[in-house]
């Protein structure tokens, strides 16, 4: 009979705790300056987190404290933690520490924070986990933004980030530029201006009574050195085409060697005649 | 007696090749043989997926992880013990070594015992760390069983891992809504290396105490780590694809947990799936998933039948293509990208000068071929076609192939009559060559003129 009553008993303080969570009364978050001044203080509740977002400097540290309740009576529970989370979802912890009354505080400075969350861009959100074994129900309460301010003067704390294996950034090899060219215009401008100098050459060497009257004089004392070495000198320059157009040097050489031979041979005699005819001053 | 010996050990290899990549004889290390049948169905899946279990205990004499030099079991599995040191036969070295030789580990805990010393230097080495004293116990006060924590909150119920971030292959979710159950468990914190990769991460209200010092409240100072930093289920692939994962809860693949119903606060009564969940982590350790082979790569000039060419020229199209399998459970299968990754092709001389996204060409019954085609830089020297495939949970892809690209040859250029910015140059031999034979006619076969004789006696 005892033993039902006191279990009864268990069960009815168990269905009381069931309904009770925790909670948390008296909690004021303090920014103390770095020099002297009054502290800033925000009062916190568990309902609504703090409007203004509070700054935190160099130097500065903020206070938390409050006092935990499980249901309406004060008590520790067994976590209770301030936590701290970065846009990116990056947390860090920090426990409150809590007397048996439920008192608790803890104390944030630059120093704590974790670098990521120092150098982090957007406002850090801070809320509190209060939870404790038992039936009673943990509660998570947001309590107010937290800002960090940097000194401005000293080089912003950096981190190598760590190496992930991932798909990397793309790289497309930057070819050099194409060689350019004139617009064709001016190069047939050119090239035409250059070939006009030949008609005009010509025009200059008949001004002056150049003529080939000669010739037939030449080969009727000479037909075969003339013919041959007039000839070896045109097919030197058919080598020199063939060779720019397809040959190769291995086949451009021996017909060279033919070629020059051959305006050798015929050149000492055809050259021989031009001399006679020079000292007998028809030249 | 040889010959006998020679066909079992045959037999013994074929079998080996149908279960994991990396052969099926598994070593189970407990306190006592006898524990193993409050694992029945988790060591009976994997007896049906056909590894040979030999059971021992860390004391037996004739243990032994290497015979002469050589692996004597494929994997290790460790369930927890009491015992506060493995051992001269289980030292930390030894298990490092046992990982160089590619030998896969699965670490089971519980924080009804203490890890013994080995372990917990073993997976120090791997940057892995234990709470202090290698004691801890996960508590989180959001997430428990209500049915069997209601007091301690010592079961968590979490939902079934997601994959930890974008492009990594998700191996462990058996379903969307599938919950695990994870009585007992130890915590552990990652430290920043690569190859370190968490599967199940503590929820952001959990945290970890020591149920011995700690019971009455968590000091600020003694906080080994709570929320996403702690992490419960975590995985190591070395560089040589061997695979350590640590499982901070044996329990849940005890018979007892292993198809349980639990209870979240104010929620209603669901089985678990840690049996599918271990059997995708067993799976995942022993290499019967995330195991890829690079079955042939092929390089050629785009349009040109010879494969493979030792020498290519600066800027001509080349096309390449890896053709890449992945095993998963029993067979090879070809291998599907997880959405936002790529397979990247590096064509590199010390540096990448390209590097390109290679998509998939062709599928065939075990493999897909990946494949892209690029223009080779404008500079010659020894190249290499690089694919570094490396990512959590697949085993290493590490192709490189070595080709020399030259420069252009000099009768590779245009001709010159092709380049407008030449032809008067063009011209201008052309003039000289005309100018030079009239020239000579005119040395060789000109008249004296009268003209000719009154200018030069002008003169």
């Amino acid at each position: 009979m005892r033993f039902s009553v006191a279990s009864s008993i268990a069960l009815l303080a168990g269905v009381a705790q069931a309904a009770s969570s925790w909670t948390f009364s008296d909690g004021t978050v303090e920014l103390s300056p770095r020099a002297g001044g009054s502290p800033q203080v925000h009062k916190l509740s568990d309902k609504s987190q703090v409007d203004s977002v509070v700054s935190l400097g160099v130097g500065e540290k903020i206070k938390v404290s409050l006092t935990t309740k499980e249901g309406s009576t004060s008590k520790k529970p067994h976590q209770a933690f301030l936590i701290l989370k970065e846009a990116s979802g990056l947390e860090a912890p920090f426990p409150l520490t809590v007397k048996n009354t439920g008192k608790g505080t803890v104390e944030i400075s630059h120093r704590d924070l974790p670098i990521q969350l120092l150098t982090s861009q957007s406002p850090l959100h801070a809320s509190l986990v209060l939870g404790s074994f038992g039936s009673s129900s943990a509660s998570v309460s947001p309590l107010f933004d937290l800002s960090v301010q940097l000194d401005p003067n000293v080089p912003k704390p950096t981190y190598e980030p760590a190496l992930r294996y991932g798909k990397q950034p793309l790289i497309h090899h930057t070819f050099r530029s194409e060689p350019k060219n004139p617009p064709k215009i001016v190069s047939i401008f050119f090239a035409l201006a250059v070939v006009a100098t030949i008609p005009a050459l010509f025009v200059g060497w008949l001004l002056l009574g150049a003529n080939v009257s000669h010739i037939g004089e030449a080969l009727s004392s000479a037909p075969i050195s003339h013919i041959a070495f007039f000839g070896s000198i045109i097919s030197m320059e058919g080598v020199f085409f063939l060779y720019y157009s397809s040959w190769n040097l291995f086949a451009t050489l021996p017909a060279a060697g033919i070629v020059g031979i051959v305006a050798f041979l015929s050149g000492t005699k055809a050259l021989g005649e031009v001399q006679r005819r020079r000292l007998a001053g028809k030249r | 007696m040889r010959s006998f010996l020679g066909v079992v050990t045959f037999l013994f290899a074929a079998v080996a090749s149908a279960v994991s990549t990396k052969g099926n004889r598994l070593l189970v290390l407990l306190d006592d043989v006898a524990e193993k049948d409050g694992y029945a169905k988790f060591l009976g899946d994997l007896t049906a997926r056909g590894y040979q279990i030999v059971y021992d205990t860390p004391r037996s004499e004739q243990l032994s992880l290497f015979e002469l030099g050589e692996r004597q079991y494929d994997h290790l599995l460790f369930l927890p013990t009491k015992v506060k040191g493995l051992g001269p036969k289980l030292t930390p070295n030894i298990l490092i070594d046992f990982v160089n030789a590619e030998g896969n580990i699965l670490v089971a805990q519980s924080s009804t015992h203490s890890a013994s010393t080995s372990i917990g230097n073993f997976l120090a080495e791997l940057d892995i760390t234990l709470p202090a004293g290698r004691t801890g116990l996960v508590v989180d006060h959001f997430n428990y069983d209500t049915i069997t924590a209601s007091e301690k909150h010592d079961v968590l119920v979490l939902d079934a891992p997601e994959p930890v971030r974008d492009g990594v292959k998700s191996f462990f979710s058996p379903s969307a809504d599938a919950v695990l159950a994870l009585p007992n468990t130890v915590g552990h914190t990652l430290g920043a290396g690569h190859l370190l990769t968490p599967v199940l991460r503590a929820p952001s209200t959990a945290y970890s105490y020591n149920p011995k010092e700690q019971f009455d409240a968590v000091d600020a100072d003694d906080l080994f780590a709570a929320g996403k930093q702690l992490s419960l289920v975590s995985v190591f692939q070395a560089r040589n694809s061997a695979r350590v994962t640590v499982l901070g809860s044996a329990e849940m693949i005890q018979d007892s947990w292993i198809e349980a119903k639990v209870s979240r606060p104010n929620g209603s009564k669901v089985t678990v799936a840690n049996r599918e969940f271990a059997k995708a982590l067993t799976g995942w350790t022993f290499q019967e998933l995330g195991v890829l082979r690079v079955n042939e790569v092929e390089h050629h000039l785009t349009g040109d039948n010879e494969t493979n060419p030792g020498i290519y020229r600066v800027k001509t199209d080349v096309t390449y293509g890896i053709s890449i399998s992945e095993y998963a459970w029993d067979s090879w299968k070809p291998y599907n990208l997880p959405e936002n990754d790529a397979i990247q092709l590096e064509f590199s001389m010390l540096s990448p000068f390209h590097r390109l996204d290679l998509s998939p060409v062709s599928v065939t019954k075990d493999a897909t071929v990946f494949g892209t085609s690029f223009i080779l830089p404008d500079q010659h020297g020894i190249f290499n076609f690089r694919v570094n495939y490396k990512r959590p949970f697949l085993s290493v892809v590490d192709e490189k192939h070595t080709v020399s690209v030259r420069h252009i040859a000099h009768d590779e250029w245009p001709r010159s009559f092709v380049i407008s910015g030449a032809w008067p140059w063009i011209s201008g031999i052309g003039a000289t060559v005309t100018g030079f034979v009239a020239f000579c006619a005119v040395w060789v076969y000109s008249k004296p003129t009268p003209k000719a004789g009154k200018a030069k006696k002008t003169q």
